[in-house]
């Protein structure tokens, strides 16, 4: 039997070459009973059917963004996955956005190809990964987007506009791109590692969206409507709002979402943000996850373990590591990752407001108490059994295990907490074969945990002492 | 043949190790060579060797359980189980009383923690990086064209404090080669390599309470890196009397614990998970 190849609307890219070797020797997976045949008896992962409109609505959303940059009366925008984009998509630009390319280098596992490239034009190679990969690809002339869509690649930007509030490496990454394509790099830098957000500081924010607007305005001879800004930002928190409660299903038992469908099928939230096509598709996405709470239909049949992910995806290893968690029956309920586009609902007024407190109030952009005290209220209401820290080695901002955080939430809170080390986009900071071990030896862990206290074993006479060991040189 | 053989198989990435027990857990045999290209294969030999050393033919295997690197290899094993599990589980049955345990392993390094009751409470392992491992040594000892043992034997006449600048292998092999031509003493330059690995335990070694146990390869073969990590951790480190197999023997144990506790040994529902019953 062929396990059904479930998920991700665009090739997750690569045969997986251990994995064939395994069936083909016919040696069993992880778990599985001497007599069986690899695949025989394994619980099948049920398709979201969603994803079939998320396909075509990710094909719609790309050959428009190339339609745009070859039609003269349409302007293309790139913006940061968290920053203004309601303003552009209000001022009609066709929206980009480059973080997405990085990831789907990583996960066709193209990244480490094309990072040499960024690091030849002296990029470090211990910088973002997926800028690295993104200026690599572009210098090689080269994207994925080609074999997936038939076009040549991320569309030629008219404008580039980020904002610092996740890091400051985007600054850079889009002033590459408007050296390149000689266009204008404008920005928003919020404060940044907030504890409270403070009227002061939506205040601030909101002063650098108005001189954003006043840039573009003056640099494309354009004016932002007002209203149709308004009508953006509702659209886009309604997606946003809609996205939060898809997530919130996760709380049932079993899960009837797990992060490795959260990382697909948050594509909307990001690219079609401002759009109505955004909504339409997490209405269909909440209907079905509902209909799975009432049919307690789990993302991982048989349920054992409720894993909270913090941290990046590991691109390039997405598959093997959905495959471990679902062999293991554990599931990843929860993860700062598919929240950080859950924002706080519009409830009218201004506009500008809502951007401005919205984009100071994610996770990436706050302090170490305020992302500490977000996690535990996260990892209680989902009820998680344990945490696994994502340490991104060139990730350092997306990174929450660098300064004590994991210790302190096994010491006070007695969660057990695993960092593993890896990357978002560049494989080779990742070891397959170390981190299956870890996430299995993790569930062993939390095996132990949910079997409860035992008592101590009573030293065994026998066991193999210097005197009683024989058979063979030590 | 009464099936009353308890076999643990131990994968690891340099050498495969295969204990037999009895049912009353004693130590019938042991065996261990490299694992070479084929995990298989190597299982395969070392658990004939093993078995011969007992005196035992295949049909008296009750129950197998494989871990290491190459555990899904093993085509004998009933089940398989993390490495940590396992070390945690053989360390235990030499000293019911200890509370961690440093597995210093050819790939890996992992310090474990055990509870009061003895179940597994929490580990680390170390990233990727053979800084601190078993193949840190190897590497060193092919870069100098000496034996690891003649590292270990000049390492234990060492007196001096040396302590290397660099964890990773590579710069810790330049260094050694600049102390060399700055005439610093062999043995003092063969200590500070053990120290190094020493150093990076103590880095992921959060807890010392209670007993610390030392396990791996490594061990077995280096005991001034037992040296080096008593002085580091200032505290008395137990070394089994088969530090090399005390993941084989652990997973052993746990065949012979999860075959007494079965119904039918060898026979697994379909699609049954991966388990690990300590008790």
């Amino acid at each position: 039997m062929t396990r059904k190849r479930i998920g991700p609307p665009h090739d997750w890219g690569g045969s997986d070459p251990g994995r064939l070797r395994h069936c083909r020797k016919g040696f069993r997976m992880s778990g599985q009973a001497k007599q069986e045949t690899p695949a025989r008896g394994r619980p099948t992962r049920v398709e979201i059917a969603a994803q079939h409109r998320l396909r075509e609505l990710l094909r719609e959303y790309f050959l428009d963004l190339d339609a745009a940059a070859k039609d003269p009366r349409r302007r293309v925008a790139w913006c940061t996955s968290v920053g203004p984009c309601e303003i552009l998509v209000a001022m009609g630009f066709a929206t980009a956005f480059p973080e997405n390319h990085g990831a789907l280098l990583g996960v066709r596992r193209l990244s480490h190809r094309f990072i040499p490239y960024a690091v030849s034009a002296g990029y470090c190679a211990e910088s973002c990964s997926y800028m690295n990969a993104d200026i690599g690809a572009a210098l090689a002339g080269q994207s994925p987007l080609r074999d997936s869509y038939g076009i040549d690649g991320p569309p030629r930007p008219d404008l580039l506009v980020y904002s610092t509030n996740q890091c400051r490496e985007v600054q850079d990454w889009f002033s590459f791109f408007g050296r390149r394509h000689g266009v204008p790099v404008l920005g928003v830098r919020p404060p940044r590692q907030l504890g409270a957000v403070t009227a002061a500081h939506v205040a601030f924010v909101r002063g650098e969206l108005l001189r954003l607007i006043e840039q573009i305005e003056a640099h494309f001879g354009l004016k932002l409507d007002m209203g149709r800004l308004e009508e953006t930002v509702a659209l886009s928190s309604r997606a946003s709002a809609l996205w939060r409660e898809v997530l919130e299903t996760a709380r049932a038992r079993p899960a009837p979402f797990s992060f490795w469908d959260g990382v697909i099928h948050m594509a909307p939230v990001i690219l079609l943000r401002g759009s109505p096509a955004a909504v339409a598709y997490y209405e269909l996405l909440l209907a079905e996850m509902r209909q799975r709470v009432r049919e307690g239909v789990g993302a991982v049949p048989g349920e054992r373990f409720r894993i909270y992910w913090e941290g990046m995806p590991v691109w390039p290893r997405i598959r093997e590591l959905s495959e471990k968690f679902f062999e293991l029956r554990a599931a990843v309920v929860a993860s700062t990752y598919c929240n950080s586009w859950a924002f706080e609902p519009y409830a009218g007024g201004d506009p500008l407001e809502w951007m401005a407190r919205t984009s100071i109030e994610i996770f990436i952009n706050r302090d170490e108490p305020t992302k500490e005290a977000f996690l535990v209220e996260l990892f209680e209401r989902f009820g998680v059994d344990g945490v696994i820290f994502h340490n991104a080695r060139t990730c350092p901002n997306n990174s929450n295990s660098r300064f004590g955080m994991p210790a302190r939430l096994r010491e006070q809170r007695g969660l057990p907490v695993l960092v593993i080390d890896g990357d978002l986009s560049d494989q080779r900071f990742f070891s397959t074969a170390q981190t299956l071990t870890n996430v299995e030896a993790f569930c062993e862990q939390l095996e132990q945990i949910q079997a409860g206290p035992q008592p101590r074993l009573p030293a065994n006479p026998r066991a193999a002492t210097a005197a009683n060991v024989a058979g063979g040189p030590a | 043949m009464t099936r009353a053989a308890y076999i643990g198989i131990d994968a690891g990435s340099s050498a495969t190790k295969c204990v037999v027990i009895d049912p009353a857990a004693r130590l019938l045999a042991h065996a261990v060579m490299p694992s070479g290209f084929d995990y298989g294969e190597a299982a395969e030999r070392a658990l004939a060797i093993a078995l011969d050393r007992a005196g035992l033919t295949p049909d008296a295997i009750a129950h197998c359980v494989s871990t290491g690197y190459g555990r899904d290899r093993v085509v004998a094993a009933d089940r398989h189980v993390t490495e940590v599990t396992c070390h945690a589980r053989g360390a235990r049955e030499w000293y019911p009383q200890v509370r961690s345990i440093i597995d210093i392993g050819g790939q890996d390094t992992k310090v474990i923690w055990l509870n009061a009751h003895g179940r597994l409470a929490d580990y680390r392992m170390n990233a990727k990086c053979a800084a601190g491992t078993g193949t840190f040594l190897e590497s060193i000892a092919l870069k100098l064209g000496v034996t690891l043992r003649k590292i270990d034997e000049l390492a234990l006449t060492s007196t001096a404090r040396t302590v290397m600048n660099s964890y990773c292998t590579v710069f810790t092999g330049t260094e050694v080669i600049e102390r060399i031509k700055a005439g610093e003493p062999r043995q003092d330059i063969s200590m500070g390599l053990f120290r190094s690995i020493a150093a990076r335990v103590f880095e992921m070694l959060a807890s010392r309470d209670g007993p610390v146990a030392a396990t791996g390869g490594v061990v077995a073969h280096c005991r001034a890196l037992v040296r080096a990590l008593e002085e580091v951790l200032e505290t008395k480190v137990l070394l089994p009397p088969l530090p090399q197999h005390a993941g084989a023997y652990g997973a052993a144990l746990l065949a012979r614990e999860a075959s007494l506790t079965a119904t039918a040994p060898r026979q697994h529902a379909a699609g049954e998970p991966l388990r690990t019953e300590l008790e």
